[in-house]
């Protein structure tokens, strides 16, 4: 039994983040969150596309959208709440699993840092969010081909459009770990992820917005580039007459300024998640 | 360990200043009470837990300051891992063997010995369906993947049935050759049969560090079980009531008989069993670890 002993090479940091990231993106692509996201989407993307197909082209001018630029411009302005939802999914949960059932047991007695752990879920989180992304991106690219013709798409924009996505995907997926390391119960870090991006974010970003402020510090204000990017027409401040002589300042984050923002609650929330999940305990 | 500490919020320290210090091979016997620290104390080890105060070092690595060197040559498996519901046992232990610098040729090799060691399920079945004793399996498979030197167990046998206890017995006792095993358990008889030595713990602190021959030859038994060659009758042992606390009956020609635990005391029952009837057998009804463990534990107010 102990007559040859496996010879054992060093694994570099690279290889065990590729192995934590595959094992786990195969995981969540069995898992029924996502089928049921990637299904949900498909069917509110799909039906949305069926509609306009059987209404015709003229559907689209009579909502107002004249042109490619406005009709992309109106479909993405959903793509943010798509990726907060599939990112609270994904990564409300990933850090906490290991401290909330046996999986911690499993994988925290392994030669392995926890950064590197977190690093390799946090690829994969990421990951399976943008399927989603990808996913809804390309309804609303099928549906301006239909409704503008092919040609007419400006790839240019959508692809910064996408890239912007990505960046926006990271992020929440880091304030999605960041709520993951803190909390123990699974749950509370993909509930409290969406409650924080979806309601309190919102909320204070509107508040702030009526009283003449530019949101710059949300991220959900950021997300908005997604959707700034592909308008021809783009104006970062308007001001609107709301009557009685009063003025509302309704302010748009563009592509340059949403990616700062981005990549601020990045760089920000992924530390933070790095360092509580550090000094996370296994008290189970 | 070097006066290793943990206490929680409520400031109960679950590991009063504890300190050991083992190399070389040889199976190490933790043993206590439900809430002593015996899994404190290995989650201390791991990085799973940090300490209060003190220092826990694995291969002289702190896991604090460089997990991949401390856990380098360690199997561990404390409380009840589980790997992804959704991954098949091939897949899950695929996972170990590469992270624990195998390659695929290697793997192959040590699943197929980690199957004769422990009898591992089929590995195409996926994690989620496996059975608690399947799962504990697929873990001690985990902690063997690679043969590390140091395994740390907690309860390895824990949900597992008679036979595959037994099987995990005789691995250990086989690894503790040239293996250093430290190992938690409630199972006397898994203490006994594997581990040359024995901490006993409670409260957090540590009672008693010795061998096990020494730890089971600081008490006498104070259980006896007598088989006769035929039967008795139950009646019959009023005659040795002056010296017997207690008896059960076992059988028509089994009882088994409480007393002071002293020898003489001992050697007068005999005596009068021998009057009752030809004795088949007269041995201790628990192994005297059993009654240590007792001794040691009970001896602490706490315990």
């Amino acid at each position: 039994m102990a007559a040859s002993r496996p010879t054992r090479r060093r694994v570099s940091v690279f290889t065990q983040w590729a192995v934590i990231a595959s094992s786990q993106f195969r995981n969540y692509l069995r898992t029924y969150r996502f089928l049921g996201l990637v299904a949900f989407v498909g069917v509110v993307a799909g039906l949305w596309l069926f509609f306009l197909v059987e209404a015709g082209t003229g559907i689209v001018r009579l909502s107002f959208l004249n042109s490619v630029s406005e009709f992309l411009t109106d479909y993405t302005q959903s793509t943010p709440l798509w990726i907060i939802l599939a990112a609270a999914f994904f990564g409300g949960d990933a850090l906490s699993v290991d401290f909330n059932t046996g999986a911690g047991y499993y994988t925290l007695v392994l030669p392995v840092e926890r950064s590197t752990l977190l690093a390799g879920r946090y690829a994969s989180a990421t990951a399976v969010s943008l399927i989603v992304v990808l996913e809804y991106t390309v309804f609303g690219v099928l549906g301006a081909s239909f409704a503008f013709g092919r040609n007419a798409i400006p790839w240019g924009s959508l692809g910064t459009s996408l890239a912007l996505a990505v960046l926006f995907t990271l992020a929440v997926v880091s304030v999605a770990f960041s709520f993951s390391a803190l909390f123990k119960a699974p749950a509370t870090g993909v509930l409290v992820t969406i409650l924080v991006l979806f309601v309190a974010l919102t909320t204070l970003q509107n508040v702030v917005q009526i009283t003449g402020y530019e949101p710059w510090w949300s991220l959900n204000y950021a997300g908005g580039a997604i959707s700034s990017a592909l308008d021809w027409a783009f104006t970062p401040k308007q001001v609107i007459p709301v009557g009685g002589g009063k003025y509302l300042t309704a302010w748009s984050a563009s592509p340059a300024e949403g990616a700062a923002i981005m990549a601020a609650y990045l760089v920000v929330f992924l530390a933070l998640s790095i360092v509580l999940y550090q000094r996370k305990e296994s008290r189970g | 360990m070097e006066q290793l500490t943990k206490s929680y919020r409520n400031g109960a320290p679950a590991l009063d200043h504890v300190s050991f210090r083992y190399e070389g091979a040889g199976a190490i016997g933790y043993l206590g009470p439900n809430g002593a620290g015996k899994s404190t104390t290995l989650k201390l080890l791991v990085g799973l837990l940090l300490p209060t105060a003190g220092a826990a070092r694995l291969n002289g690595v702190d896991p604090r300051e460089n997990r991949q060197r401390a856990l380098w040559d360690v199997g561990a498996v404390i409380e009840n891992p589980e790997a992804y519901p959704s991954e098949t046992v091939f897949d899950a232990l695929n996972r170990v063997g590469i992270l624990r610098g195998l390659d695929t040729r290697e793997i192959d090799q040590e699943i197929d010995r980690c199957n004769e060691e422990l009898g591992l399920p089929q590995l195409g079945m996926r994690c989620g369906w496996l059975s608690k004793g399947q799962r504990q399996r697929v873990a001690l498979a985990a902690a063997r993947m690679g043969d590390p030197r140091v395994l740390l167990l907690d309860e390895p046998t824990d949900g597992m049935d008679p036979t595959s206890r037994v099987q995990v017995r005789r691995l250990l006792q086989t690894l503790r050759k040239d293996h250093l095993i430290l190992m938690s358990s409630h199972l006397m008889a898994d203490v006994m049969e594997v581990c040359d030595r024995l901490i006993f713990i409670d409260s957090g602190r540590i009672l008693l560090q010795d061998s096990t021959d020494a730890v089971a030859g600081r008490t006498e038994s104070r259980l006896v079980e007598v088989e006769f060659a035929t039967p008795v009758g139950p009646s019959a042992f009023e005659a040795l009531k002056p010296w017997i606390q207690d008896y059960a009956r076992v059988s028509d020609r089994r009882y088994r008989l409480g007393f002071d635990g002293r020898a003489e005391t001992r050697s007068r029952i005999l005596e009068e069993s021998l009057r009752l009837g030809p004795v088949r057998s007269f041995t201790s009804a628990f192994p005297a670890l059993e009654d240590a463990y007792l001794e040691v534990i009970g001896a602490n107010p706490a315990g």
